[in-house]
């Protein structure tokens, strides 16, 4: 997974450790003035000056070194589709961590990926979400754990809700899901044919009727009957429109979810950053990438993180209901940086 | 990101106000324009034989006469850029297979039923056959739409795609068009790849169109070579141009594929189809204002004669007042007219547009509802006359009223327009018009 972002990163640090390890100590010329001739005329000292090359001998990493290879580095995280800002700060780190240090021989590498290490750390830095936790607080009110999903058309919203639910019904609990796409053709259908097949309850209206009346429905639905969970499907919607913008939050008025999942495709380009700061209007929890397997470069995880701050919960990586990952900040770390 | 329009704009406003062609500005234009291509999307390798094509051109060709320098480097941009995402396209008439596959969510069912609608307005007959059997509901999608449409659908009862494709095409071969889903895939994937070169050798297509979305990233092209590979791309539908991303890797697919862009999606209904235009999209791609189609749709929203005498003559009635908000309406959305004219489109406040819109089609609503003794007479509608408006127009009372006093305003101000004396004809009008395009 991440070939392609991994691959590009590999380079850079090998390039750069390279070119570090192999440099020696540079003859380097500056000018100094030396005083070669001192002579007294009426009183008056007169000093001779003579322009004088000295040589002298350059040790530290300089920003010069890293010049070239920081520009590649740019290009490179930009090809593996990691936004322009995040990219810029990866570069900057890189160069605040190795210019002006003095590096000791074969550390360089280490030091290099180090520096990686920690940039990648502090962007996915975010407090867990503890889904045990919440489940408990809620029982205490005798309601149900609400989560509910959206994001732009296409993304695997309903794909990924069933996935969810079929994960939680493995660690043992109980949920339902609420129809709330009520615009797209054959969206109920859709949703219904996946909770047949992992085993969960479906709760719908019709075609055209009030997400925000499903969601509501299913909830109380879930509250008589004791369910777990309530997981809210809402429609695809293009973060530029005021008007489905508007619904989406009287669906979250109407249902008061403990999460606000946003769904995001990992194909989708620098594109990712601004789909993601609008959709924070709405006060995103929690993040699910989808179609991870198809792409190798990964880069949007770190860029939409950056830009968050929001724990990511799971990455889909296939088909089937099993392909479903749970996010995990080292492990994502190691994919990219392991040899 | 969205500022990075404007900064392309300034850019050239800025270094490209001299007569003669100096290296540097030209190269601060290359690594500007670099700058924001890479934030599109576009595949690196491409930028960068664009700005060699750029530099040379900029460099060495003689500036044709009659054109700016500035006008000069826009149009060797724009023709660089329009030389890999194609002319304007050939329509689709006289195909009959059209074969449209891509990646997993990509828009494919919605974009085969909004082919389909544009099949319907050319006077034709379309047909859809569905081959995607492995998304849950997808069959039941392409039937809802099918039936929106009144538009037969086949779908294969035992959930073969390949049965479904010889079945289908054998009970349309009387249909104009026949247009199949394919399911979403990997191209890399083998399982489905497989599958789609099974079903294009059974189709035999005389389209093949790949669906892309306009947010995908640098992937674009790694995947529309694969596609390419496995069965041969004629075209290319990009698809949620309504969102913020700007299509660029849509270039990488067109330089990867070596074809060309088709169709546009832009938007959530079967109507939000567009067929490709090469100056708008690139003016899209850049974020720069495209003044050429705003001129255009100007012009087809002239005002007419006539209304230009009633005006000077300070006779101004309800049905004029429809006339001209209608006339603005012709022009397209207020947003989109927004966003045609440069630096606009980034100073208004979407929703203030919005509400604008909104209130602009109300009031055609209202006067619609009236009759036409109150539309030439508006001194006549009293409150039992509002009420019966307002009902009959599905709006308030409230917002009849508010109509009433805008057209007084209007009124107003037609009166003193008129009353200038020596005014000339020409001025007048161009004064009508910027009244038309505040209201």
């Amino acid at each position: 997974m991440f070939k392609f972002l991994k691959e590009k990163i590999s380079k850079v640090v090998k390039s750069l450790s390279e070119k570090i390890e192999t440099k020696k100590p540079v003859e380097k010329k500056i000018e100094v003035e030396k005083l070669v001739k001192k002579e007294v005329k009426k009183g008056i000292i007169k000093k001779v000056f003579e322009k004088v090359t000295k040589k002298v001998l350059e040790k530290r990493i300089s920003e010069k070194d890293l010049e070239e290879v920081l520009e590649n580095l740019e290009f490179s995280l930009l090809e593996a589709d990691v936004a322009f800002e995040v990219a810029e700060k990866i570069k900057e780190d890189l160069k605040k961590n190795l210019v002006g240090k003095e590096v000791r021989r074969g550390k360089v590498k280490d030091m290099i990926i180090q520096s990686f290490k920690d940039t990648f750390s502090e962007i996915l830095d975010v407090t867990k979400i503890d889904l045990e936790n919440i489940v408990k607080e809620a029982k205490k009110e005798n309601r149900p754990v609400i989560l509910i999903f959206f994001g732009f058309n296409g993304c695997g919203k309903t794909t990924s809700l069933a996935k969810l639910g079929k994960w939680l019904r493995n660690s043992g609990y109980s949920c339902v899901f609420a129809a709330s796409d009520t615009f797209r053709s054959a969206a109920l259908e859709q949703l219904e044919e996946h909770a047949k097949k992992v085993g969960v309850e479906v709760i719908k209206h019709k075609y055209g009727a009030d997400p925000a009346a499903v969601a509501y429905d299913a909830i109380a639905h879930a509250k008589t009957r004791g369910i777990n969970f309530v997981l809210i499907d809402t429609a695809g919607r293009a973060h530029t429109n005021r008007n489905l913008m508007e619904q989406m939050q009287k669906i979250i008025r109407v249902s008061k979810p403990d999460l606000k999942i946003l769904v995001m495709d990992s194909l989708v380009g620098n594109d990712a950053i601004l789909q993601a700061k609008m959709f924070n209007e709405l006060g995103i929890d929690a993040i699910i990438f989808t179609k991870v397997d198809v792409n190798q470069k990964g880069g949007a995880i770190l860029s939409v993180s950056h830009l968050l701050n929001k724990p990511i919960l799971f990455l889909g990586t296939g088909q089937s209901y099993s392909d479903f990952k749970e996010f995990d900040k080292e492990w994502f770390i190691n994919q990219l940086l392991s040899e | 990101m969205l500022d990075l329009g404007k900064n392309l704009s300034n850019l050239i406003m800025k270094i490209l106000t001299r007569t003669t062609v100096d290296p540097e500005d030209v190269e601060v234009l290359v690594k500007g324009l670099q700058k924001i291509l890479l934030q599109t999307d576009v595949d690196v390798k491409l930028i960068f034989e664009l700005s060699e094509n750029i530099r040379r051109r900029c460099l060495k060709e003689k500036i044709p006469p009659g054109l700016t320098l500035r006008e000069h480097v826009m149009k060797v941009v724009y023709d660089e850029l329009v030389k890999l995402l194609g002319e304007r396209q050939a329509s689709l008439l006289g195909k009959k297979r059209i074969m449209l596959l891509g990646l997993f969510g990509s828009g494919k069912t919605t974009t085969a039923g909004k082919l389909a609608r544009y099949f319907q307005k050319q006077g034709l007959r379309p047909a859809m056959i569905c081959s995607d059997y492995h998304r849950p509901a997808a069959p039941e999608q392409l039937m809802q739409l099918g039936d929106k449409l009144h538009v037969p659908v086949y779908v294969s009862k035992e959930k073969d795609p390949y049965k479904a494709l010889k079945e289908g095409l054998s009970k349309f071969s009387r249909y104009d068009a026949i247009i199949i889903d394919t399911a979403g895939r990997d191209a890399l994937d083998k399982e489905l790849s497989e599958e789609l070169k099974k079903m294009d050798k059974i189709c035999q297509p005389d389209e093949v169109l790949l669906v892309i979305p306009a947010d995908i990233g640098r992937i674009g092209g790694k995947q529309a070579e694969e596609f390419n590979k496995l069965v041969g791309i004629t075209g290319i539908i990009i698809t949620k141009m309504d969102g913020t991303a700007k299509g660029g890797g849509a270039l990488s697919a067109c330089s990867a594929t070596a074809s060309k862009v088709k169709f546009i999606g832009t938007g959530e209904n079967l109507e939000d189809f567009e067929a490709y235009d090469p100056v708008r999209f690139v003016s899209r791609l850049l974020g720069m204002g495209d003044l050429e189609s705003l001129l255009e749709k100007v012009r087809e929203a002239e005002f007419r004669e006539e209304d230009v005498e009633k005006i000077i003559s300070g006779k101004f009635s309800l049905q004029d007042f429809y006339n001209q908000i209608s006339s603005v309406q012709k022009m397209g959305s207020l947003t989109s007219i927004a966003n045609l004219l440069p630096g606009l489109g980034h100073a208004i406040p979407e929703n203030l547009l919005k509400i604008q819109e909104d209130k602009i089609k109300k009031y055609r609503h209202i006067i619609q509802s009236m009759t036409k003794e109150e539309r030439e007479n508006a001194d006549i509608i009293h409150s039992s006359r509002i009420k019966r408006i307002a009902r009959g127009s599905g709006t308030s009372e409230k917002e009849v009223r508010d109509l009433l006093k805008q057209y007084g305003h209007a009124k107003k101000i037609m009166k003193k327009i008129g009353g200038i004396r020596g005014m000339k004809r020409g001025k007048l009008q161009q004064l009508v018009k910027q009244f038309g395009l505040k209201l």
